[in-house]
Formats: C-alpha cells, structure tokens, sequence
C-alpha cells in the first residue's frame, strides 16, 4: 500500500527558496509543513556559492533605491509587485542569518542608497551580490561557504519547530482537483515505492535544470559544439556536480499547466577546466592565478573576430555571462600580448575587481598557461603569431586583425569608438611583444534561472497568466518574474531566491489559514 | 583511525578536491564515501585538516561527534 502524508503545505526542494518558505510559514504558526528534497542531502544552488548576501535596509531611501534598480535592470518586465516584496524581505538578512543563525559577520559594506546599481565592485546581479543595499560578508565554517552552514543551522531550527524533512524523496507530479485547485502530490522514495502528499499548499522550489543536460539543449540553454565543458567531470562551473537539479519543478508544473519562461544560465565566466581550479567541486580554490587573468578588462572577441562587449565590464558577472552566453558557441575569447602579461606580473588593475585584491599580482602566466595546456586543456594557448592564435582556436583571422588594429588605435587616440571602453584599460596587442595570449572563456553556469513565472503573492500563473490555486513557486526558477522575463542572467542570487522563497511561505500561509 | 560521514553531509564536495587521497564522489548514490575503512596513519592529519575545512562538518572520525561545533 502506498504511504500517505498529509500536511498543510508541502515544499519541494531544501535549498534557499524553500528554507525561505519553510522558515515563513514555521513562522506564522500553527501549520502542518514538510519539505521534500530528491537529494539525499540539503543544499540547493546556493550552499555552494555565495560568500556574501546583500540586504536592503528597511528604510524608505533604501527601498525605493532599490525597487527603482531592480525596474529598470528588467527593463520593468519584472512583476513590480514582487520586486517590491522581496526588496522589503531582504532586510530581514540580518536578523535571520546574524541574529537568528548565528553566522558570524567578516564584513560589512555599507551602501548609500544613491550608489545603488552604480557602482561596478559588487556588481548588479553578480551571483555572490546585487548592489541594492548593503553586503554582509558571512563567515562559513572550514573552508565552505556560510550558506550551507545556515541552512543546515535553519534546518535544525525549524526541525525542533516542527517542520519534517523528506530527504530522497522526489516529487515528481501535482494533483489538481477538478476546480483546478492543487490539492496535492505524488512523490517517490530512493527504493522507487511511492508516497501520495496531501496539501492544502504546494511551494514548489526545486531550482534550476543544470544537471539535466538534455532539457538544457532541448531548451536551448546550451547551444554550443562545445557541450562538453557542461558536463560532469570538464564543466565549466556548475553548483556542484551531482546536484540534481534536473528541473522537476519546472517540468511538474508545465505538465498541469503552468506557464513556460525563458531559461538562461546564471553568472559566471570560466575558463574550463583542468588546471584552472583545483577541483570539479570548488570554483572559488582556483588552481593558478588564470582565473584572475580572465577576469582582468582586456580585449575581447567571438570566434567571429569581434568585439563583444565593453572589457572594462570584465569583472560584472552578469554582463559578461550574458555577453558570452549570446556569443557563437557560447564563448569568448580573451587575448592578451608579452606586454600585458609583464604589466600583469607587477600588478593586475587596481581597484577594479571585485574580489582581487590590490597589489595582486599574475606572474609567470606563460609558464602557467603551459602546465595546464601539458594537462589537456585545449582552452588556453600562446604563440608568436595572432594567425597561430586563430587557427588553434578557430577565431575569424581576418576579422580580429581589423577588431585588433582599431582596438590599438582606440588606445593611441585616447577613445573607444566601439564600446566606449575606459582607455586606461586598453592594453594594445602587438605580435612584436613577443608573444600573443589566448583564453576561451564561457558563461559559466551556478545553476539557471527561470521557467516559471509567479504574480505578487509568488503565486504561480497559468498560460493565460492566471493564478493556479494552491501552487506557489520560489528560488532559482522563478527569478524572471525578478530580474525580466526572460531573467536578464542575473546570476543565482540569495537575494532573489531566498525572498520569493519567503513570499510563497507568507502566501502559502494565509491561503492556506483563509486569510488570503 | 576511522572517518565517517554522518547525515549532515552536504555533498559539496570541498573534501574530495581538496583530499582526493581519502574522499570519492559516488555519483549513483550521491554521496561521498570515503575510500579506506582504516585510515592508514600517514593519512591521519590530513582527515583531521579535512575535518577541519568541511563546511558542515559532516565527518565524523571515530566516535567524536563534531556536530557540536555548529
């Protein structure tokens, strides 16, 4: 016989969103919660991404700063409403992961709601911090990061409240009734036997669909020959490997009608492995200073020859992710001469990266290039001529020498006519230096953002844009109704996710007490 | 010396990059195991540093419980 549970609300997924809903409605009392992960272990996206969670204070200056950012940052495809919710939630970061958690706070920059959405440090979007407010720093345990540290601290919290844990235990249907209302689950333990949940709520957050290889190519969130660097093992960056994120959610709610947004990955541009971090697990232990070249603001191109971007955006996640995810293929090319390289070994630019620090310096990168080029990647190359440059690399010869030409002139002259670059970032590219530099960067992936769109209860709509009764959605999934439809890359943020997570509790927890 | 993982585990993954002498992903299973029943004393103060470095503290080595630092 099939097992039954029966709860007032169900969550499906224990990463931030759901951790967000679950805290929400533990909070409001009185309410019969079970959260579902497929995973045998909590986590989600987040636990291995963000050092820093960005909150706007509670203040009207602040609130608004940011409302305004985020509406014009979605060129106001977001759902304002939302926005204006989560942007109110997010002041709660302090009380929550401070007070409540116990998270030990390393730093703390304080931001003037003026400067909000201007300043490039912590950038707009980037997946570790929006610049809408101010940045809390937070201090992990050993050398994680401190949102699995909090979760799992928010985990034990709501366990003692009363909230149970499903773990391996995968959703993987909703049941309507025939008034359209979800009235429920169908979920399926590791051993295959099923479990039929019976909820008054259902807060889907099963984030987004970077494990799943086939759906991200089916839904042209990967559309390069070089798929290779997405996959286990060679990725270019995911949350982590194995993290089962297959977009269940997304899938569960399709199939009973909920309607379909645009998918794109979230922010972060990498230069594929081996040799360039230490290990498939860890994007933030790089192997060698590579991963600090690439993000230094020097000329860009496609495989095309062309400039892509502003380079002086080279630290700006989101740009630069959105940049290369538009690209052919997917990638950019990043290349650099002798000179640039010796200018890099006294220092890289100064008070220009975000997390770089001054003074840093990328010495010996010929020498690096080599040991990991000896490794097998095929993703970094040095030669005399920019013609051996193009042919290893497969970059238009003819088209680069032109981009080349103009982008050297743009330096003589003191202005970029082309992408309006800071001239003090140019560095010109002369095969006279000596040597000529290449590196092929990706728009890495956290995870992906969007599928689904939410109204301003995080209710979730149908394809008729109505909501469906009893089904709310957070997190990862979500965030177009965040960031713009579809999400403007805007990388898989604390911010965006654990809000709508809070939301959809809030909601899940008045529809639910008939106080909606 | 002998080292578990206990519940806590979030399969990060920061042990095995950074100890791939004493932790495997078992990708069919999710989850880590770790690769000697005994651990040969030579590797004792690097499953201590692993220890350590978790994020959650999800190792456990003999009978220690070290879910008392959180």
């Amino acid at each position: 016989m099939n097992k039954t549970i029966d709860v007032d609300v169900a969550i499906m997924g224990s990463g931030v969103a759901g951790m967000g809903a679950a805290y929400k409605l533990a909070q409001s009392g009185g309410l019969k919660i079970a959260v579902f992960e497929k995973y045998p272990a909590q986590g989600g996206a987040v636990s291995n991404c963000p050092m820093c969670v960005c909150s706007t204070p509670d203040t009207p200056e602040a609130q608004k700063a940011a409302f305004e950012v985020l509406a014009r940052f979605s060129n106001y495809t977001a759902n304002m409403g939302a926005v204006s919710k989560l942007v109110k939630y997010s002041s709660e970061f302090p009380k929550i992961f401070l007070d409540e958690l116990k998270i030990e706070c390393e730093m703390k920059v304080d931001r003037d709601p003026k400067d909000y959405g201007n300043e490039r440090g912590y950038t707009m979007g980037h997946a570790n911090g929006l610049d809408v407010g101010d940045i809390y720093f937070l201090k992990g345990r050993g050398k994680g990061h401190a949102m699995a540290l909090a979760l799992l601290r928010l985990r034990l919290k709501l366990e003692k409240e009363g909230v149970q844990f499903f773990f391996s235990t995968h959703i993987k249907k909703i049941i309507k009734d025939a008034s359209g209302k979800v009235t429920g689950a169908i979920a399926y333990e590791k051993d295959g036997s099923e479990i039929n949940i019976n909820c008054k709520a259902l807060i889907v957050a099963s984030g987004g669909i970077s494990s799943n290889m086939e759906m991200m190519k089916e839904l042209g969130v990967v559309n390069t020959k070089f798929e290779d660097v997405y996959k286990e093992g060679t990725q270019v960056i995911k949350t982590f490997p194995d993290a089962c994120q297959d977009g269940d959610g997304q899938k569960a709610v399709w199939e009973i009608g909920g309607k379909k947004t645009g998918i794109v990955i979230s922010a972060d541009p990498e230069v594929p492995n081996p040799g360039i971090r230490i290990g498939e697990n860890t994007p933030w232990f790089p192997a060698n200073s590579l991963k600090i070249v690439a993000e230094q603001p020097y000329l860009r191109v496609d495989e095309n020859g062309k400039r892509m971007i502003n380079e002086e955006m080279s630290n700006q996640h989101t740009a630069m992710s959105a940049a290369y995810a538009k690209s052919p293929n997917m990638c950019g090319y990043m290349i650099f001469d002798e000179d640039t390289a010796k200018h890099l070994a006294q220092r890289v630019e100064d008070g220009y990266v975000y997390f770089i620090f001054k003074g840093v310096k990328c010495e010996n990168i010929r020498g690096q290039m080599d040991s990991i080029i000896a490794m097998g990647n095929k993703h970094v190359c040095h030669f005399d001529t920019i013609h051996e440059v193009c042919e290893y690399m497969g970059i238009n010869e003819v088209n680069l020498k032109k981009t080349i030409e103009r982008y050297n002139k743009a330096k003589e002259i003191g202005y970029d006519e082309d992408f309006k670059t800071n001239p003090m970032y140019i560095r010109p590219v002369r095969e006279e230096s000596g040597q000529i530099y290449c590196m092929r960067i990706f728009a890495g992936a956290y995870d992906t953002m969007g599928g689904l769109a939410i109204d301003e209860n995080a209710n979730v709509l149908d394809e008729n844009d109505r909501p469906i009764e009893g089904l709310y959605a957070g997190g990862d999934m979500v965030t177009g109704s965040i960031f713009g439809n579809p999400p403007q890359n805007a990388g898989g943020t604390v911010y965006g996710s654990m809000p709508t997570g809070m939301l959809a509790g809030v909601s899940a927890a008045a529809y639910v007490k008939g106080d909606a | 010396m002998k080292l578990q993982i206990n519940d806590y585990c979030i399969r990060c993954g920061i042990c095995v990059d950074l100890y791939p002498d004493i932790f495997k992903r078992n990708h069919e299973e999710h989850k880590i195991d770790v690769l000697h029943d005994e651990l040969p004393s030579n590797l004792e103060e690097r499953a201590t540093q692993a220890i350590a470095d978790c994020a959650v503290a999800g190792h456990k080595k003999n009978i220690v419980c070290y879910m008392k630092q959180l």
